[in-house]
């Protein structure tokens, strides 16, 4: 059944940002945001383009629209579809094209759909600008396109603003409105970034539906490995703009010729079996000796409490309330509930879960940054709640610290890379202004940066060094326990493996006890000795990393790791 | 402080106003405007030519002469005199200087005024916060010149009630604006981290907090200055604002009105030219700084 | 969305009491009334009995209640200086004050946001520049002077307008309007254009910033990429972003417009309530300020509840708010 008539082909395309020259007189040169692609998609085909971030993906996308930003300059290169070349159409003809001939899916549903108006008038406003249908029979016909998209109950959605529906639901409108006038071709931008892995599991798998019944063919451009080895049969590699490789799924997967497609697919965390360390081409286990090293290892270690996990969280509960106002009963949410669990001496523990499943809220809990509604955390044989002496509670509470999931957020962005690591310890008196600078340099050599970039401020660093400013910043206060909120869900997956292997190196040194939250399973899989499902705010699961990912327990946690797109499915 | 953080600083500066005026000749006339006007109220007292409170250099035989006349004392009064024999140019050196210090000092105060009110709101939440915003959402339902009349006619005028006044008008909006991003910033992870370096609140406040939400208010800076010129002016332009013995640009413009009709113009239009020279350079600084600074005009990619 | 209009009106109650009790702490505690109506040859005694008089001598609260009862039967008291109840000086003068803010409304709206829309869509072409430099202009030339050029202009050396004065006025639902004749008319257009040219200028920056931002959110690029013509976009999907803002800051305004006319009115000596009063300020006519303020205050309440739900109408992510 596959038509292999070509439908789309992209011929050496570039296509650049003019940088306004009055920046910076010296470096004024063209910011090349695509470089001689050239890219070929058959009828019905679905094919992958896959990079990180930088890669010029979706600039492809937009290309083929012709929505490109007014400022970007198109060098070189043909957009044929089906033999005519859309970048020298006419805006009009542009017009007819989008919609009828080629849909559109953009990365985040909730910001692609109006606010202001209903799901049926955006709709209902496609299908009548490409088709012939109007009035009530584009409206039943919206019903079934609806219904297409597996949204349930269709017809009431009609009435519906975007704001009162799910991000998965909202999606799966943005498909309906994309397939309304059968086109030959859907561009897939990011898809299913912006969801749940279950929720991600089940677009897919209407996506790859829709594109079957209809004989679509699909872009599918997406950082996720995972995703383009379930959904693609041909892929394109690319990086910073050009083109790196491009084979079939299967034979670019399990055999990449070139070094980058070779790292990039080292670096994809894989669920099946735990690694010691991501095998990535120029990584070499930091065992430099380091000065910061011996600050760090300077401590008293309580021999006595050795024995005793450093922390103890017992039947830990948070409600979240609204209060109560004169039209409004107050509300209560309850983001934790009953939960327990031990982390022991030099030992990470993992919690997993999706979004609103309260995994954050417990290291926060922990942290002393929310307030604890019921239960108990015991911290080194003390329960902090009842901790009366502000000197002991101070100690205690910096020998707790975190690393934040948001580089771009986590660094206070008025201070130096060195203020940021060493202020705190400077204001309590912990080292003097003169270590605090040497200190600082260490710290940053420690975690894989130049000593003397301390000077800089955090915006001069990428979004992978400003989480290893993060650890640095961790580590200075000789922490017992560190609580890693989601630390590498913002970077590329090539950066998540180094910063991996950083800090499973940091804590082979240094014995560092971890709590580990993440949503992405595979991650968890390789970071973690025991883990914890949760979902709700209930945990519903616990157990060691293998018994978990290889004997799941409860339906939950098999729901989630059949979500899980593998690389190995090829196979 | 360091030298190595003042050099820092002018760095910064000095890129910032490359970026913000370099290209902008519009604007760049506007910030040389500026620079001049407020260079020549400052001089005012050694740069003009009279000082037209000293009663004992006037003569009232020089009342309302046309600019370019010559005056008793020899000398030329270049934009020709008032009623009591005051030399035009020198009034209005003098009145831009009372014109600039009531602004100034009004949207100092106000600002510093409304940005710490604003942080407290934010971090510290509850009643505090309730009570900060329910005021802030009170003065900005009702219009600042109506205000300002109101709180003249309650306590009487002089250049200290101008300034109250003005104070009661700029604040409430720096107040909104700085917890507004303040808020935002506290969503951010650094706060956090902050907290679990156990760090005071103050400390919080003032090193976190305040740089980072500080822009907006800034941005908006130069607008809330000319608004206080322009409310000043109105203010005394009517009658309510500076006394008679300090006149600004409005109550010369006002001084000078009752002789509009009769073609001696000069008296009222040329302090209004000043006037509208002085905000118009502002505003054209402060229309280029918050284009620079808006989001949405920004190239991106 | 019952809920919600409940919730503000009863918000709006909260605040026109919290601004009666401000004006009435302003007006009645600070400043002393009995100082400034005594005669120099008054003796204590007689101080005393006025106070008695004035009900003074009553704990605080009390004189609240009976000034809040008082207003609440419409009692406002009587204008020193007309010696008239203040209400009806007040009523009288309103429709003057309205019609010239109503007009320079209209002008300011039906020029200015079609100019922003324009210039936000085409914020790069020469066309823009010139009303973008033009708005920065006319926002700064303070109103007053503004005021002063157009009677010096279009009054003395042209001589094609009025300067000051209502002139004539016809009847329409028994009030005297300046609108119906032409006369009348000839009055209104120095006035009505002053104010207008601030309204104007506001209007268009308003529909500009907000055009630019509507314009740069992907809704709006995703609509292009379902296949939609351009001007239905605008229509469409731009339109109905920018009326929130436009809406909100318009009814605001309104309280500005009223605030600003106090200003045109006094230098075009227009009968309306402005200069009202700013001379009832100048002649320390105390009840007239009051009344003044309290009814302009329960009109900034109203104004603000309207905007209000409004606001939820026009946008629903705050109508089907839980």
């Amino acid at each position: 059944m596959m038509n292999s008539s070509i439908l789309l082909e992209i011929n050496n395309l570039s296509v650049s940002y003019p940088l306004a020259k009055q920046e910076d007189e010296d470096d004024a040169v063209d910011f090349f945001a695509l470089k001689n692609i050239s890219i070929t998609v058959n009828a019905g085909q679905i094919v992958g383009v896959v990079g990180e971030s930088g890669a010029g993906k979706s600039t492809i996308g937009k290309a083929i629209l012709g929505l490109l930003d007014p400022r970007a300059v198109v060098n070189s290169g043909q957009i044929l579809m089906q033999n005519k070349d859309l970048l020298s159409s006419t805006e009009s003809a542009l017009e007819t094209l989008r919609g009828r001939q080629i849909g559109y899916i953009y990365q985040n549903p909730m910001t692609a759909l109006n606010p202001v108006l209903t799901i049926g008038e955006q709709v209902i406003e496609a299908i009548e600008a490409n088709t012939d249908m109007a009035g009530a029979k584009a409206k039943a016909y919206a019903i079934k396109l609806l219904q297409q998209a597996d949204v349930s109950m269709a017809e009431d959605r009609l009435s519906k603003y975007p704001h009162q529906l799910s991000g998965g639901l909202c999606q799966r409108i943005v498909f309906a409105i994309a397939i309304a006038a059968k086109p030959q071709l859907i561009i897939a931008d990011e898809p299913t970034t912006a969801l749940d892995v279950t929720v991600q599991k089940s677009v897919l798998e209407t996506l790859l539906k829709l594109s079957r019944r209809n004989n679509v063919a699909v872009i599918l451009i997406t950082h996720d490995m995972g995703v383009v080895a379930e959904m693609c049969e041909y892929l394109y590699v690319l990086r910073h703009g050009q083109h790196v490789e491009q084979a079939p799924t299967a034979t670019l997967i399990n055999h990449p010729k070139h070094a980058y497609s070779q790292a990039l697919m080292a670096s994809v965390p894989r669920i099946e079996k735990r690694i010691e360390r991501f095998v990535l081409p120029q990584a070499e286990q930091a065992t430099i000796a380091n000065a910061a090293l011996e600050y760090l290892l300077d401590k008293q270690v309580d021999t006595d409490v050795a024995e005793v996990p450093v922390l103890e969280v017992k039947r830990l509960a948070k409600i979240f309330t609204t209060p109560a106002s004169l039209f409004k009963p107050k509300q209560d949410f309850c983001a934790v509930k009953d939960v327990s669990f031990q982390v022991h001496k030099g030992e990470t523990v993992g919690i997993v879960g999706e979004s609103g499943s309260g995994k954050s809220t417990i290291g926060r809990l922990i942290l002393g940054l929310h307030e604890i509604t019921e239960g108990q955390v015991i911290y080194r044989g003390q329960n902090l709640a009842t901790l009366t002496d502000p000197k002991d509670r101070r100690d205690l509470c910096l020998s707790m610290q975190c690393i934040f999931q948001d580089p771009y957020s986590s660094l206070n962005p008025r201070m130096t890379a060195g203020e940021n690591i060493t202020y705190g310890l400077k204001v309590h008196g912990l080292i003097g202004a003169h270590q605090a600078k040497r200190l600082a340099q260490d710290l940053m050599q420690l975690v894989g940066l130049q000593p003397l970039d301390s000077d800089k401020m955090p915006n001069a660093f990428s979004g992978g060094e400003r989480q290893r400013i993060g650890i640095a910043r961790a580590l200075g206060y000789k922490p017992d326990f560190i609580f890693c909120d989601e630390p590498t869900s913002a970077l590329d997956v090539s950066v998540q493996a180094e910063l991996l292997n950083l800090l499973k190196d940091l804590q082979q040194q240094l014995d560092l006890t971890l709590l580990f939250v993440s949503h992405d399973l595979a991650v968890i899989r390789q970071m973690c000795d025991r883990v914890i499902v949760m979902k709700d705010g209930e945990a519903l699961e616990q157990g060691d990393n293998d018994a978990i990912f290889e004997q799941p327990q409860h339906p939950y946690t098999k729901q989630l790791l059949s979500s899980m797109p593998r690389l190995t499915q090829l196979q | 402080m360091p030298m190595s953080t003042i050099k820092r600083m002018s760095n910064i500066l000095w890129h910032q106003y490359k970026t913000i005026f370099a290209h902008y000749p519009l604007a760049l006339m506007g910030l040389v405007g500026v620079g001049l006007f407020i260079l020549v109220a400052l001089l005012a007292p050694w740069i003009a030519p009279q000082n037209p409170y000293d009663l004992m250099t006037l003569d009232i035989m020089d009342g309302l002469l046309p600019p370019m006349s010559k005056l008793g004392t020899g000398t030329t009064a270049w934009l020709g005199t008032d009623a009591v024999g005051r030399d035009i140019l020198s009034t209005v050196m003098y009145g831009l200087r009372i014109s600039l210090f009531v602004a100034f000092s009004a949207v100092i105060v106000g600002t510093i005024l409304g940005v710490l009110l604003g942080l407290l709101a934010a971090l510290k939440g509850g009643w505090i916060e309730t009570i900060i915003m329910r005021a802030v959402d009170l003065k900005v339902s009702f219009p600042g010149i109506l205000l300002a009349l109101m709180l003249l006619a309650m306590f009487g005028t002089g250049v200290d009630k101008v300034i109250y006044a003005l104070i009661i008008g700029t604040w409430a909006s720096k107040a909104r604006l700085t917890r507004s991003s303040a808020l935002s910033e506290m969503q951010k992870e650094y706060i956090d981290a902050a907290r679990l370096a156990g760090l005071a609140n103050w400390r919080i406040m003032l090193r976190f907090l305040l740089p980072n939400s500080i822009a907006p208010v800034l941005v908006m800076l130069p607008m809330s200055l000319s608004g206080a010129i322009g409310a000043e002016a109105t203010l005394s332009f009517l009658g309510v604002g500076v006394p008679i013995t300090e006149p600004s640009l409005g109550l010369l413009i006002a001084n000078g009105n009752d002789y509009l009709l009769s073609g001696k113009w000069w008296i009222s239009i040329v302090p209004g030219l000043v006037l509208v020279a002085l905000v118009l350079c502002i505003n054209v600084v402060a229309d280029r700084i918050r284009e620079h600074n808006n989001p949405f005009l920004q190239p991106r990619g | 969305m019952l809920i919600y209009i409940a919730k503000r009106m009863w918000q709006s109650l909260i605040l026109a009491f919290i601004m009666s009790l401000i004006v009435f702490m302003g007006m009645f505690v600070v400043g002393d009334p009995v100082e400034m109506l005594a005669d120099e040859d008054f003796t204590e005694q007689d101080k005393i009995d006025l106070a008695i008089e004035l009900g003074l001598d009553k704990p605080l609260y009390e004189q609240y209640f009976t000034f809040a009862g008082n207003i609440l039967q419409g009692d406002f008291g009587v204008s020193y200086v007309h010696n008239r109840p203040v209400l009806e000086l007040i009523i009288e003068r309103l429709p003057a004050t309205l019609e010239i803010a109503l007009l320079a409304m209209f002008i300011g709206l039906s020029i200015g946001i079609p100019m922003g829309i324009y210039s936000g869509i085409k914020s790069s072409s020469k066309p823009s520049r010139l009303i973008s430099f033009l708005t920065t202009v006319g926002y700064s030339i303070p109103n007053f002077w503004q005021a002063l050029l157009l009677i010096l202009v279009f009054a003395v050396f042209l001589k094609w307008l009025p300067a000051s004065g209502r002139g004539d006025t016809n009847p329409l639902f028994g009030i005297e309007w300046s609108l119906l004749s032409i006369d009348g008319l000839r009055h209104m257009a120095l006035p009505a254009i002053n104010l207008a040219i601030y309204k104007i200028c506001m209007q268009t920056r308003l529909a500009k910033s907000g055009t630019q931002e509507v314009l740069y959110q992907e809704y709006m690029t995703f609509a292009r990429a379902k296949g939609i013509s351009k001007q239905r976009i605008i229509r469409r999907h731009l339109l109905r972003n920018i009326l929130i803002p436009i809406v909100t800051i318009t009814g605001l305004e309104v309280g500005g417009l009223i605030a600003f006319s106090t200003v045109t009115e006094t230098v075009f000596a227009w009968p309306g309530i402005g200069k009202l009063l700013l001379d009832s300020i100048h002649m320390v006519d105390r009840p007239v300020v009051v009344a003044y303020l309290i009814l302009i205050t329960l009109m900034f309440v109203f104004i603000n509840f309207v905007v209000d739900v409004l606001y939820a109408i026009l946008d629903p992510r705050i109508r089907y708010q839980k």
